[in-house]
């Protein structure tokens, strides 16, 4: 049976399978891999529409080793991930290239099922889980056909098998996922992971390079409020902190510089929950400014970022923080000498400007306020398609273009502080988010992003300067964009000016968050959780094993019930299946009906070898033969019928040697 | 592999001391039906606890919900195997009959009561091969293993396998049917001596035989088997006992295939000749007997008659005189 040869509809639809398997990583993985792959199945199913077999041997070995050497040049391991899922799929279109038998093509099928695997361990939406198992049940139903020796069985008849077979598995798979042991740490760690998709804030920012922004929906992270929220022009969301500029390009720079200054917190405490998702960054995100947070290895840095030891798991955090603060203490020489540092000799006419500005301007406060002045009375335009910058590209946004959005802004305006001696630094991270009600949480997308300042001022510590404000309000004001007036001039459209669009989004996004926090977030404690619901005391993982237990058995025995019961055929009328089980219970006693009797014969017979059942039996044949042959009986009384039979009990017989 | 062999062969022996012999046909109860992995099935077991350590080591929920939707999915056909075998009804012909030299088939007839398809149902013959079908619900399937017929005399078979791999060839499920089968391999056709003329009646056996069809001798009394345009309708019409036409041709001397006739030629092609000499009488039609050293059949004629000298042929034992 595996020497049978493989033909072109089979091939064919194998090779389906494994590019729906591998569509997933299109964007994940290099793109030669799956080019080769692709070309592979190209090459084979070419062949095959040929009537050729598959390619001679020499030219696969040369192949193979190709590409394995070009895959170890590229990833340096076949460790993680991308690297494991790329050599599964230069694997499964190599194999395709020697595909003979069928046992090659129930090679390739596993190979498809674990890139489903893999597809999985690195995404996680619902719609991806929804997809895989669809590849999966084609799959399967291509197993079927490829391995059914005898007239196979066709296209519909496979698939409602396979779903059928997919439908049966979900039971076993739902009270495995629920009761399998989770553990608190992974097995080992692998190294070099690109676990998630890049979301989130770069540790730079150039804003002269970019010509256009584009405001992605994507989701960055949500935050729940225990207490009120604070108004919308103080929700700032702080991320990556910018020392370093070059003249274009502001970086994280040095390393850290000391201990964070101390605090003084003055207003309302906020306290709220964060929920990241996995992200290649080590910071998480805070309001400004966090006070206390639960994060056990948390690390504060000096400049008010809370870093990470490890990254690519899913963060959910509680933390406290004001909105208002003072600091206590004084900017160590260190920070200083990095947060006033400019690049000699660029932004030559911007440091000019600077100097002469604070010749009009000693005092720090009035220079900054004649700096917003500047941008708010001169001709700056907020925008988020801005002209390209040059060498020198504050002097160019400055001076030349003055169109720009915020991260512009921000870096001219720390530009013009430290040319002016005031130490100042770039805050990178998110301003606003807009509220859920349907998950009573707020969700903070990409398109929130922001860039401000914050200047270093002699007695008062850290200030906060958003320069964005001066320009365009409605950049900052949110309760602007949350009205959704003003959302189509700033490329919102998206958002919607249809108000059940936006409302459906709300939705999705309750759906997401409920998803995030049953499937996604599903361990140890939920496990806990679950079996207090099942009202087990004191509940562990011992009993977790029992409880696992206990379930499959269940499960499997309806497995076993459910599988042998396709085998009856069943009756489509209710009359013929509660005469059907009257002969089953007779026939579990002893006294099954043979084919050739009719309901009297049958009776008389009953009535016959046990006369104590007689009367009960042939008064229920008779019902059924009236009902099966006479005229004009209702649908009630096929229902009193077979309640009859439901309440007809036959005992043992009692002298019957049989028993 | 001889490891594996000998285990089978002693399993398959202590099934048969520990069932007996099964009244055929035989409809497979689910406590003789065994079910063990395939090669392919250890991979995919393999692969599923791959997959199971990668979802584990990555914390990831949705690739351990997969993982454990291919175990259910491998439990599932593990079900199905078993089931494809669960209730199937089995018949074979206990006896079956061929030429030395030639492809003698043994005769088996599937049953399938249920209401499912059951796909890829294989009949293996220990030491001769198996033969697939397919049995849609509620239908019946012949098949036939081919028996390659290479000694004269009777082959024996104590049980059969019924084995499917059925679905995705991940399990693999099988009974033992623990029933003696039969094969009678007669002598290889083969001589070119004539029969003696001590033998052949006087005139042509054909025109006798012909003739005989033609001169009505009286009636006797009707028995089973006997071919039902003899049958006197007509006096059974009149309310008369069943009687059948009986005819002087019957009476037409009978030839005699003779071991004696022989001497002189090895007992093998003794026998081969005697074989050739069955044939040819029986597609002519002709009454004949056969005579071995130790054994004698009257003459007579007809399928039954043949099939009786044939088999005798293939069981005679030369070592008698």
């Amino acid at each position: 049976m595996n020497d049978a040869r493989v033909s072109f509809e089979r091939l064919t639809w194998v090779c389906g399978c494994l590019a729906l398997a591998l569509a997933p990583d299109v964007g994940r993985l290099p793109l030669w891999i799956l080019a080769t792959a692709a070309a592979a199945m190209a090459i084979r199913l070419t062949l095959a529409a040929l009537g050729r077999g598959a390619l001679p041997r020499a030219v696969r070995i040369a192949v193979t080793v190709c590409a394995i050497a070009a895959l170890l040049l590229q990833f340096r391991t076949f460790n993680g991930i991308s690297a494991g899922t790329a050599l599964l799929a230069l694997v499964a279109g190599l194999k395709l290239l020697e595909t003979r038998t069928r046992r090659d093509l129930c090679v390739v099928a596993l190979i498809v099922y674990f890139l489903s695997l893999a597809a999985l361990l690195v995404g996680s939406s619902f719609w991806l889980l929804a997809y895989l198992i669809g590849v999966c049940w084609l799959t399967t139903a291509t197993l079927l056909r490829v391995t059914v020796a005898s007239a196979s069985p066709d296209w519909p008849v496979s698939l409602r098998y396979a779903g059928k077979v997919l439908l049966h598995a979900v039971p076993i798979a739902l009270a495995l996922w629920l009761f399998f042991p989770r553990f608190a740490e992974p097995l080992w760690r692998v190294s070099g992971d690109d676990q998630s998709a890049i979301s989130g804030l770069g540790e730079s920012m150039s804003p002269g390079d970019i010509t256009e922004l584009v405001l992605s929906d994507q989701i960055a992270f949500h935050a729940r409020f225990s207490s009120a929220p604070p108004p919308s022009e103080e929700r700032y969301w702080r991320g990556p902190v910018l020392h370093e500029f070059d003249g274009r390009t502001w970086r994280r720079g040095g390393a850290d510089l000391g201990a964070a200054p101390a605090l003084i917190a003055a207003g309302p405490a906020y306290r709220y929950e964060i929920s990241l998702e996995p992200q290649r960054h080590n910071w998480i995100y805070l309001l400004e400014w966090p006070a206390r947070w639960d994060l056990p290895h948390g690390i504060l840095t000096d400049d008010y970022m809370v870093m990470l030891p490890t990254v690519g798991r899913p963060i959910d955090v509680s933390a406290v923080s004001y909105t208002h603060a003072e600091f206590n203490g004084l900017l160590g020489d260190a920070r200083r000498r990095s947060d006033t540092r400019l690049p000699r000799g660029s932004n030559p006419r911007t440091v000019e400007f600077a100097r002469r500005l604070r010749a009009e301007h000693p005092a720090e406060s009035d220079f900054i306020a004649a700096v917003l002045a500047k941008f708010r009375t001169e001709e700056f335009f907020y925008t988020l398609t801005p002209p390209p910058l040059g060498a020198d590209s504050t002097d160019d946004f400055l001076f030349e273009t003055r169109r720009g959005f915020c991260g512009h802004y921000a870096s001219a305006f720390a530009v013009l502080m430290r040319a002016a001696g005031i130490p100042a630094r770039v805050v990178t991270g998110y301003l606003g988010g807009s509220y859920n009600p349907y998950a009573d949480r707020w969700v903070v997308r990409q398109s929130d992003a922001h860039a401000w300042t914050e200047v270093w001022i002699e007695g008062r510590g850290w200030l906060r300067v958003d320069p964005t404000a001066a320009i365009a309000p409605a950049r900052v004001d949110r309760s602007v964009r949350e009205a959704q007036n003003a959302a189509g001039a700033f490329g919102f459209e998206s958002a919607g000016r249809l108000p059940w669009i936006a409302d459906l989004r709300l939705r999705m996004d309750a759906l997401r968050e409920l998803w995030r926090a049953r499937i996604l977030q599903y361990d140890q404690d939920s496990q806990q959780t679950v079996l207090a619901h099942l009202m087990i005391p004191e509940p562990d993982s011992r009993k977790l094993i029992i409880v696992l237990a206990g379930a499959l058995s269940l499960v499997l025995a309806w497995l076993t019930w459910q599988v042998r019961g396709e085998l009856r055929a069943r009756p489509r009328d209710p009359l013929s299946r509660s005469y059907a089980r009257l002969c089953a219970k007779l026939a579990a006693r002893g006294l099954p009906r043979q084919p050739h009797e009719g309901a009297e014969t049958y009776a008389a017979r009953i009535t016959q070898s046990r006369p104590e059942l007689g009367l009960a039996v042939q008064s229920l044949c008779r019902q059924y033969n009236e009902l099966r042959y006479g005229a004009g009986h209702s649908s009630g009384d096929a229902a009193r019928f077979a309640a009859a039979v439901r309440a007809f009990r036959p005992r043992h017989s009692r002298g019957s040697s049989e028993t | 592999m001889r490891l594996r062999q000998s285990a089978t062969t002693k399993f398959r022996a202590w099934t048969a001391r520990r069932f007996g012999t099964d009244a055929l046909p035989y409809q497979i109860h689910r406590r003789r039906i065994y079910i063990l992995p395939s090669r392919h099935g250890l991979a995919v077991a393999a692969l599923i606890i791959a997959m199971l350590i990668g979802a584990l080591n990555y914390n990831s929920n949705l690739g351990l919900a997969f993982a454990f939707l291919m175990v259910g999915v491998a439990l599932v056909a593990m079900h199905h195997c078993h089931r494809n075998l669960l209730g199937l009804v089995i018949d074979a012909d206990p006896e079956a009959d061929g030429f030395e030299g030639s492809q003698t088939q043994l005769n088996f007839a599937l049953y399938n009561p249920s209401a499912l398809h059951r796909f890829d149902i294989e009949i293996h013959c220990a030491e001769l091969g198996s033969a697939v079908r397919s049995i849609p619900a509620g239908a019946r399937a012949q098949a036939g293993v081919t028996l390659a017929a290479t000694r004269r005399g009777i082959f024996r078979l104590s049980q059969f396998e019924l084995r499917t791999r059925y679905p995705f060839g991940w399990f693999r499920a099988w009974t033992y049917v623990q029933a003696p089968l039969l094969a009678y391999i007669y002598p290889r056709p083969v001589g070119g001596h004539r029969l003696p003329a001590s033998a052949v009646a006087q005139g042509s056996a054909a025109s006798a035989e012909q003739r005989g069809e033609e001169d009505f001798a009286g009636l006797r009394p009707y028995a089973p088997g006997i071919p039902l345009k003899h049958m006197a309708w007509k006096v059974l019409a009149r309310g008369g006992e069943a009687a059948v036409r009986h005819y002087t041709g019957d009476v037409v001397e009978p030839e005699w295939l003779d071991w004696h006739d022989l001497a002189g030629i090895a007992p093998e092609a003794r026998l081969s000749q005697l074989c050739v000499w069955v044939v040819d009488a029986d597609a002519a039609r002709r009454r004949y007997g056969l005579r071995l050293p130790d054994f004698e059949l009257r003459p007579a004629r007809g399928t039954v008659h043949r099939l009786a000298c044939l088999r005798a042929l293939a069981m005679f034992s030369a070592g008698s005189p």
